[in-house]
């Protein structure tokens, strides 16, 4: 089974100054979870309204694109580097 | 027993052909036979196995001695880019539109309409045997591969 990244390292260095942060998106993902529920009351008024404009398809197929892109995110890594500055994200 | 892994052996033992020789010449009846038996099922198991899209821009000595070097190492595993092709397919019309005339602007006559999920497995199918590799005369090198 697919499953999210759990964490994600982000590090950019510029001339003067720069900054290294590991996300914990293992700790993120609940908090989502907690929005969607806090959230589910506007969502229900809300499928009622776009119902009849089709949109209902689209929006459960973009949620279930946007968990895949979340989940095929894993081992991905970018690293640029130039003499002053350096962007790394890398996704575990 | 194949009539030419026989004929190899033979010849070793005639003392025609080394035992290096021999070695060699079996493995290439083995690959070729492999080769020939599952062609299409090997070469798409061989292109499942790919999982990676790397882009490496390594500079030269010149370039890393003289003070200005850009180093760029990517690894886009290939299965974000089957979702983010998939999400294409989710853009709404006018988006899509708005895309083509961008695309049509930069001079790339293609329409995302005709991005459909077979041409996509085709598509991805083919960058697994994409290799580019290319390197300029004070050094740097830019490779673009599948692994």
């Amino acid at each position: 089974m697919k499953r999210p990244p759990m964490l994600m390292h982000v590090k950019i260095r510029g001339e003067r100054r720069g900054f290294g942060l590991w996300l914990p998106l293992f700790l993120l993902l609940p908090l989502a979870l907690a929005a969607f529920i806090i959230l589910s009351p506007l969502i229900l008024i809300a499928i009622p309204v776009f119902w009849p404009k089709g949109w209902r398809k689209r929006a459960l197929h973009i949620f279930g694109a946007a968990f895949e892109i979340l989940c095929s995110m894993r081992d991905l890594k970018v690293d640029v580097q130039s003499d002053h500055h350096c962007i790394y994200i890398s996704a575990v | 027993m194949d009539e030419n892994k026989k004929r190899i052996l033979e010849m070793l033992a005639q003392n025609k052909i080394s035992t290096d020789e021999a070695y060699r010449l079996l493995s290439a009846l083995e690959s070729e036979g492999s080769a020939a038996e599952g062609t299409p099922k090997a070469g798409t198991a061989a292109r499942m196995k790919s999982k990676y899209l790397r882009v490496c821009v390594v500079p030269g000595h010149e370039r890393e001695h003289g003070g200005k070097c850009e180093r760029v190492n990517i690894r886009v595993p290939m299965t974000l880019i089957r979702a983010g092709m998939k999400f294409t397919s989710l853009l709404p019309p006018e988006a899509r539109d708005k895309v083509n005339g961008a695309l049509r602007e930069k001079g790339i006559d293609f329409d995302m309409r005709n991005l459909k999920p077979e041409a996509m497995d085709q598509l991805l199918e083919a960058l697994s045997d994409l290799e580019v590799d290319v390197a300029s005369s004070d050094g740097e090198t830019v490779k673009v591969f599948v692994e």
